[in-house]
């Protein structure tokens, strides 16, 4: 998968890394059994500290989202086996809605943010 | 291996095939040193040995005999077709050190585990007058192996490694980018899986096995496993990375390995590969036109044509975000080249 960060970016990095391994998983590119990179190729790789990937590892498996194992990385759990699908068909919806009324994409990620307060 | 040309004619100048001295060294005369050293031992045996000689063991005993002469002119036969063809593949198509490491490496692997399975089968029939009496041979195959093994990537290991060759040509306008904001950093990770091949080989071995251990051919047991290990480190996983060194391909214990530095990309492009009709099989391989490649299933790859008219593929999936985010990188590497002369 793509892993992309923007140190300048107000986020910190590690939730940067963490929202998109949850964005792909919702989107059915990682799926339950993938493994991701080793902590230590993906830090060095991205040019960032060790820690901050194994943060955005932490989270993710505090979430239940992966599981870390002790010489085998971190690998995408069972939990990821989720039916996203009715949720992707719903983003679209939103999606395709937004650009029929002509709203700018701020204003509907606005609506969304408000909606799941 | 296959010799069937490129199907689509390259698009840059492709220069000379580097390092052919050393290629002819390597990959024709050790080889033909080995195999004629095998020969001169068999000779000097002549008059101890029986006629017809033994040259086939099944798990019986011997099961197949024929002439001394007949014998050596295979092996010579042999010899100079297999490690011919590799000098041609080294020598015509030898541009990235991957294919002249194959070509040496395989080469000097089959001279040695011909001469020693030539050799060992016949030192034990001097002093004989019927072949048939000829003992097990089996720990002869495993010393053949291990021989040809060590020696095979001692060749491998002294083909000189390719020069670095950068380049500051654009990439092309047309190849596929990533939108990547000039703050951010990305990678790609991407496990390149195999198909039913590796399987299908791993089955067949796993069968040989099963039938070398009820035969009790232990010389043969040892040899098969260690055929089965190299089909799993060779056929897969292989892990596939695009960052800001370039692209980065480790088998599963990291070595062997194939990288592509940033500044040696031209391109990178996906197309659809054939393993069999373009690489002649899978793993790690060579094909035609001197394209290097790690083929683990048929359908979409990530190429890159590289600087000195070197081509690399891996089949991977995903292979369009990967290309992508190559061009992307190489682009925005070399853009900086230019703002910041060094």
């Amino acid at each position: 998968m793509l892993f992309r960060i923007d140190p300048t970016a107000a986020e910190p990095l590690f939730e940067q890394l963490a929202v998109q391994v949850r964005s792909a998983v919702a989107r059915g590119d990682l799926t339950a059994g993938t493994r991701l990179p080793a902590a230590r190729d993906l830090a060095a790789s991205l040019a960032v500290n060790l820690h901050t990937v194994l943060r955005a590892y932490q989270e993710l498996r505090d979430e239940g989202l992966i599981e870390l194992h002790r010489g085998r990385g971190a690998v995408i759990s069972t939990r990821a086996e989720q039916d996203y699908l009715p949720l992707r068909e719903a983003l679209d919806l939103v999606v395709r809605e937004s650009r029929h009324l002509g709203l700018a994409p701020g204003t509907t990620t606005a609506l969304l943010k408000e909606a799941l307060r | 291996m296959s010799t069937r040309t490129h199907p689509t004619p390259p698009r840059t100048s492709r220069g000379t095939v580097p390092h052919r001295g050393t290629t002819t060294v390597l990959t024709l005369g050790v080889p033909a040193v080995v195999v004629l050293v095998a020969v001169a031992v068999a000779l000097s045996w002549r008059d101890d040995l029986p006629d017809p000689v033994a040259v086939h063991w099944g798990s019986d005993g011997v099961d197949g005999y024929g002439s001394l002469t007949g014998h050596l002119v295979g092996l010579t036969a042999l010899t100079v077709v297999l490690c011919g063809f590799l000098w041609l593949v080294g020598f015509l198509g030898g541009r990235d050190s991957l294919t002249r490491r194959l070509a040496a490496g395989i080469s000097v692997w089959s001279a040695v585990f011909f001469a020693v399975t030539f050799v060992g089968t016949l030192a034990p029939q001097r002093g004989l007058t019927d072949a048939a009496e000829t003992g097990s041979t089996s720990g002869v195959l495993l010393a053949g192996l291990v021989a040809a093994s060590l020696l095979g990537a001692l060749a491998a290991r002294l083909v000189p490694a390719d020069r670095p060759q950068p380049t500051t040509a654009p990439v092309p306008p047309g190849a596929p980018t990533v939108p990547l904001a000039a703050t951010e950093q990305a990678t790609w990770v991407r496990e390149a899986a195999p198909d039913g091949a590796r399987w299908f080989g791993i089955g067949v071995a796993v069968l040989m096995a099963g039938i070398a251990v009820l035969s009790r051919q232990w010389g043969v047991v040892a040899v098969l496993a260690l055929v089965l290990a190299l089909l799993v480190v060779m056929l897969g996983p292989w892990t596939v990375t695009v960052d800001r060194d370039g692209l980065a391909v480790r088998s599963l214990l990291r070595r062997p390995r194939v990288l592509v530095p940033l500044e040696e990309v031209l391109e990178a492009e996906v197309v659809e590969v054939r393993p069999v009709h373009e690489f002649g099989g899978w793993g790690l391989r060579t094909g035609n036109g001197g394209r290097s490649g790690v083929v683990l299933r048929r359908g979409p790859g990530l190429q890159v044509r590289r600087t000195g008219g070197r081509v690399f593929v891996v089949t991977v999936d995903d292979a369009p975000t990967g290309a992508a985010l190559l061009n992307t990188l190489a682009a925005r590497a070399r853009h900086q080249d230019d703002a910041s002369p060094r």
